[in-house]
């Protein structure tokens, strides 16, 4: 926002305006202060104030990995031979004020101006000056870059599986949330899809003041800032209608970066949501899984796809979020099958939602018979080492009317040894696996037997 | 251009009419008055065991350009992030161009691009809180216990705080009835009947069921379409069982809770106590042999004397566990058939005659290597 714009200021204004009324003052302060003579401690009656000009622009970079988005914003100020002092406050916002930094823009601005210091009065937390050496006076553009807390984005999905569960339609959504205190109005927005390192939060560092959220938001602003959630528009030329904006996607390093097209408005503690991509017919495949360390104790059902070209994905890594999937239930209906709160998947990575139990396709395991043998007794007839045997028998029914996969891992204990004539193999130290297909309305029962070596019979 | 149409989820917070407020700068400003577009087609959905959707469809009149769309669900227990808002025409030019949150409010708002001015039919999906479901069954039972007729109803209790007033409920096997449920209200509807389905009786001893050791009876009926039933899986629900008295009205005779019964498995159901079969447990041999150290097997006889008071035979299932490693010796004996169902638990068959003459089953069994 730039209300703050229109009022060249006193000092005792300025504080007045930040301490006494902080209901009014929702964002930063930018004071361009023109001094003639050399700046000599505190401002004097020789100050000239400078009308504040709106923001040129602003960009909002914003990490989904941490409470942190970088801000970057341009306004055009007017510099006068020798030292200008430039007071930048950010009363009421979640500001790092380790972070805000000065940047002349272009070649002319660069060799015009050089910040001198940089202050950062004792009576307010929410201040700092800048004190800029102008060689040749004109208006420059500068770019004043801060970090903020407050501002986060999220990822979602929407899935609407086809009736025979071969396909979904994917469509990926970004939705960014401002509780950062700032509105940033027509604010370039991208979103930075990766885990950074921190060693402090930006919470912290724009704490003692910004203890615990901003404050609440005024009824009497509420109008407008319903107006200023409007989308910027995005017209498509050959139907003069707006379309729905595309968000490129690029890589830098270990990140990703989505960029959102064109400028959005997010006024303060309001979220917007906007489509990422959609994808139709992204083969699907459903395979009954028991793998307890992935899906829990019970026998469910699992929609799986890639992220990768063979599945018309695949020309990004997919943000952590929500999957929701649906069910198409004829004649454009839905039906809902079940939410995956996903981590983040890489390019070519395999995507596995779990429905839940299907009443269609059952599993029970029953032990058959339990023997001991090999007791070993020590000097003090007691037992020391023994040796079980157990037999197991899985059973999966498939009552549906189609071919199902089925996938189940049956993991062990203990120094053990693993027998069957099923098609298991080996998964890791513990875990053997079987995959099979079941075909409509079929039954099949495993068998297989665990030996198991206990206290001296045990060699590993 | 620019249109602001506000609509809520019918019900306990409807708004009487739609607004629209102006939009400055790039785009024309507009305010307009329409009416509140009504829900049309309302299903509610019950596939998935844990979650209700709900489905509407609504009529909004769109100017040509970006139109503004709220919708409020005050009172409600909308879940706002599986909110799914589409053109019920999948060819429709219309645009859904992104979705505002406002703050603190059971709201939001769909900025939504038209290419000229329409009234376009929309979808609205989304799941709904505090819609309860139960599902409870009817048995009657024919005079001689042979067959059963199994009615199936669907309940659901509407908490949600919206108001259904003609809405589609879909039960998770697809059966669809058409009611109106206020907010707080109940309804309970027939989703299924299944005549002369085949019903065996069984008499169970089985002291992890009845720890008194009273003989149970028990109906089972299998979920196969052999048997009259097999068409969906059976819900857990409780089954409350009248049989046909031969006088052409019914007796209840119990009721019992059905556990969930996939196709091809069996609904074991308990009426009662059958009073007239009594079963006497005596240990008759307890001894330990083979003694190594602290390892020892043991060697025990279990008796169980059984007396059918009934005037005529009766066949008694005895459950029996044992727990560990453990062999059935030989000499057992009183049983017309077993079956070891898993390695602790065995089932014994035994005919008792009528009038009380006593049968015994002699169960011996040897558990091995105790310690």
């Amino acid at each position: 926002m730039n209300r703050n714009n229109q009022l060249p200021m006193t000092n005792s204004q300025w504080s007045e305006a930040a301490g006494v009324r902080p209901q009014l003052v929702i964002g930063y302060w930018l004071l361009v202060i023109c001094c003639s003579a050399i700046f000599a401690g505190t401002l004097s009656a020789k100050e000239e104030l400078v009308t504040l000009p709106q923001r040129d622009s602003v960009q909002l970079t914003i990490y989904n990995s941490e409470d942190l988005t970088l801000v970057r914003e341009r306004r055009t100020l007017s510099f006068k031979q020798g030292n200008n002092r430039l007071q930048f406050s950010w009363a009421n916002t979640l500001i790092d004020p380790t972070s805000v930094e000065f940047h002349p823009v272009g070649k002319d601005a660069q060799e015009a101006l050089e910040v001198l210091d940089t202050s950062y009065p004792a009576e307010s937390h929410e201040m700092l000056i800048w004190t800029v050496a102008c060689t040749k006076p004109a208006g420059y553009s500068v770019e004043i870059s801060y970090f903020t807390s407050g501002i986060s984005w999220s990822a979602e999905y929407t899935g609407i599986v086809d009736a025979a569960e071969n396909s979904v339609d994917l469509t990926a959504y970004v939705t960014v949330t401002n509780n950062s205190g700032e509105e940033y109005e027509n604010a370039q927005v991208r979103l930075v899809v990766g885990v950074i390192h921190m060693v402090e939060r930006i919470i912290d560092l724009a704490r003692p003041r910004a203890q615990g959220a901003p404050r609440p938001m005024p009824p009497a602003e509420l109008e407008e800032l319903e107006r200023m959630a409007e989308d910027e528009m995005n017209e498509d030329p050959s139907t003069g209608m707006e379309k729905p904006k595309e968000i490129q996607k690029a890589g830098l390093s270990e990140y990703y970066i989505y960029t959102v097209e064109g400028t959005e408005t997010i006024p303060n503690r309001w979220s917007k949501r906007l489509r990422s991509f959609v994808v139709q017919d992204v083969p699907l495949k459903t395979v009954y899984r028991l793998e307890p360390d992935k899906f829990g104790p019970l026998f469910t059902k699992v929609l799986e796809f890639k992220n990768d070209e063979e599945h018309k994905l695949g020309k990004e890594p997919l943000p952590d979020g929500l999957i929701r999937l649906y069910k198409d239930a004829g004649q454009g209906r839905l039906g809902y099958m079940g939410t995956l709160a996903s981590k983040y998947i890489p390019k070519n990575e395999e995507v596995k939602v779990n429905v839940g139990p299907d009443a269609e396709c059952t599993l029970k395991e029953k032990r058959l018979s339990l023997k001991k043998k090999d007791l070993v007794l020590n000097r003090w007839n007691q037992l020391e080492g023994w040796t079980t045997v157990e037999e197991f028998e899985l059973e999966v029914k498939n009552f549906r009317g189609r071919e199902v996969e089925v996938e189940i891992h049956r993991s062990m204990q203990g120094d053990f040894d693993f027998e069957s004539d099923a098609g298991f193999e080996k998964h890791d130290a513990d875990t053997q696996k079987v995959h099979f297909t079941l075909k409509a309305d079929e039954q099949r029962k495993l068998a297989f037997k665990v030996t198991t070596r206990n206290g001296t019979n045990r060699r590993k | 251009m620019n249109k602001r149409m506000i609509f809520t989820l019918a019900g306990t917070a409807a708004l009487a009419s739609v607004i629209g407020i102006s939009r400055p700068t790039t785009v024309e400003a507009r305010i307009k008055l329409a009416t509140l577009p009504d829900k049309e087609a309302v299903v509610v959905r019950f596939d998935h065991p844990n979650q209700v959707l709900v489905e509407e469809e609504r009529t909004i009149s769109l100017q040509k350009g970006t139109n503004t769309v709220d919708f409020s669900w005050a009172g409600t227990n909308i879940d706002k992030g599986s909110i799914v808002f589409r053109p019920v025409d999948v060819n429709s030019k219309v645009e859904i161009l992104s979705t505002s949150y406002p703050p603190g409010e059971a709201a939001l708002t769909w900025s939504i691009a038209s290419p000229d001015a329409r009234s376009e039919k929309f979808r609205l999906s989304y799941l709904m809180a505090n819609i309860q479901r139960e599902t409870d069954y009817r048995a009657i039972v024919s005079n001689d216990e042979k067959t059963l007729t199994f009615r199936h109803y669907f309940k659901i209790r509407n908490w949600s705080g919206g108001t259904f007033d003609s809405a589609d409920f879909i039960t998770r096997d697809g059966k669809t009835f058409e009611k109106g449920l206020d907010q707080g209200e109940a309804k309970r509807v027939l989703v299924n009947k299944w005549d002369k389905v085949t019903l065996n009786k069984e008499y169970v001893y089985d002291l992890t069921r009845q720890r008194e050791g009273k003989v149970m009876t028990d109906y089972v009926l299998k979920n196969t379409k052999e048997a009259g039933l097999g068409a969906i899986p059976l819900e857990y629900g409780k089954v409350r069982i009248y049989q046909d008295d031969g006088k052409g009205t019914t007796a209840f005779t119990g009721e019992d809770w059905g556990q969930f019964t996939a196709v091809g498995d069996d609904m074991r159901l308990n009426i009662g106590i059958a009073q007239d079969i009594k079963v006497e447990f005596k240990k008759m041999v307890n001894d330990v042999e083979n003694r190594r150290g602290n390892v020892y097997d043991t060697n025990e006889v279990d008796e169980f004397e059984i007396k059918n008071f009934k005037d005529s035979e009766v066949e008694l299932t005895l459950v029996l566990r044992v727990q560990g490693e453990w062999e059935m010796q030989k000499d057992s004996e009183g049983y017309t058939g077993f079956e070891r169902v898993d390695n602790e638990t065995i089932k014994f068959k035994v005919k008792a005659p009528a009038k009380g003459a006593p049968v015994k089953l002699k169960f011996h069994y040897k558990r091995l290597n105790n310690w």
